[in-house]
């Protein structure tokens, strides 16, 4: 999984793997519609599907620009 | 003696993406008595995944009786899978959890990260690296799935 390889990458950067089902809450807190979800920052950046990492580091990129 | 959760074939499989293992593994363990509809099938599958090589250690621990320990490790759920790789001496913690019983994707996620950490390289393009390298800000990402 993409997230985990940078979160081998850099210390700053944290990962869960969270399984929506058992956690409908949090699921819900952040507006899981469609899997796998990808929430950046509790919610400053959101990404639905798979994606290259160009693109997810765009997203973060930006999330981080909020 | 309850019944295997892993069948013969995926341990077949597992125990041969496991030899690729150097590096030993740590994988912390937190689940909680009452209230966790699948704590108790995690712990197994772990124990069962865990047998599987000797680069890999499983530590459990309680989410209510040794919430200090949580803490230090910011589990607030469980279950949950906290993956540790080894600098020498010292665990080293890479900011990987995995909550919720791991099935399905999330197996497979799983195994990958045991690999990933043991090796002890990202495999990420030098764009990416570069990026990482360059962060001032602490980055969480909450990757959602299901098992199917």
């Amino acid at each position: 999984m993409l997230a985990l390889r940078m979160a081998l990458e850099s210390p700053l950067v944290e990962v869960e793997a969270v399984e929506a089902m058992e956690f409908p809450d949090l699921s819900e807190r952040f507006q899981v519609r469609g899997v796998p979800q990808t929430t950046i920052n509790q919610g400053a950046g959101t990404v639905v599907g798979a994606m290259p990492e160009e693109d997810l580091l765009l997203e973060i990129e930006q999330a981080l620009a909020v | 003696m309850p019944e295997k959760l892993l069948n013969d074939s995926i341990i077949q499989q597992v125990r041969s993406v496991f030899q690729k293992l150097r590096e030993p593994v740590g994988l912390i363990f937190f689940g909680t008595e009452s209230g966790c509809e699948y704590c108790a099938d995690t712990r197994q599958l772990l124990d069962e995944l865990v047998a599987l090589s000797d680069k890999l250690s499983l530590t459990s621990y309680d989410l209510e009786r040794e919430a200090e320990i949580a803490r230090r490790y910011r589990v607030d759920k469980a279950p949950a899978i906290v993956i540790t790789g080894r600098d020498g001496e010292q665990s080293v913690d890479y900011g990987m959890r995995f909550y919720g019983i791991p099935a399905g994707h999330e197996f497979s996620a799983l195994i990958q990260a045991l690999v990933l950490v043991s090796e002890g390289d990202s495999g990420l393009q030098q764009e990416t690296r570069q990026f990482l390298g360059e962060l001032t800000q602490p980055v969480h990402l909450q990757v959602f799935s299901t098992p199917t």
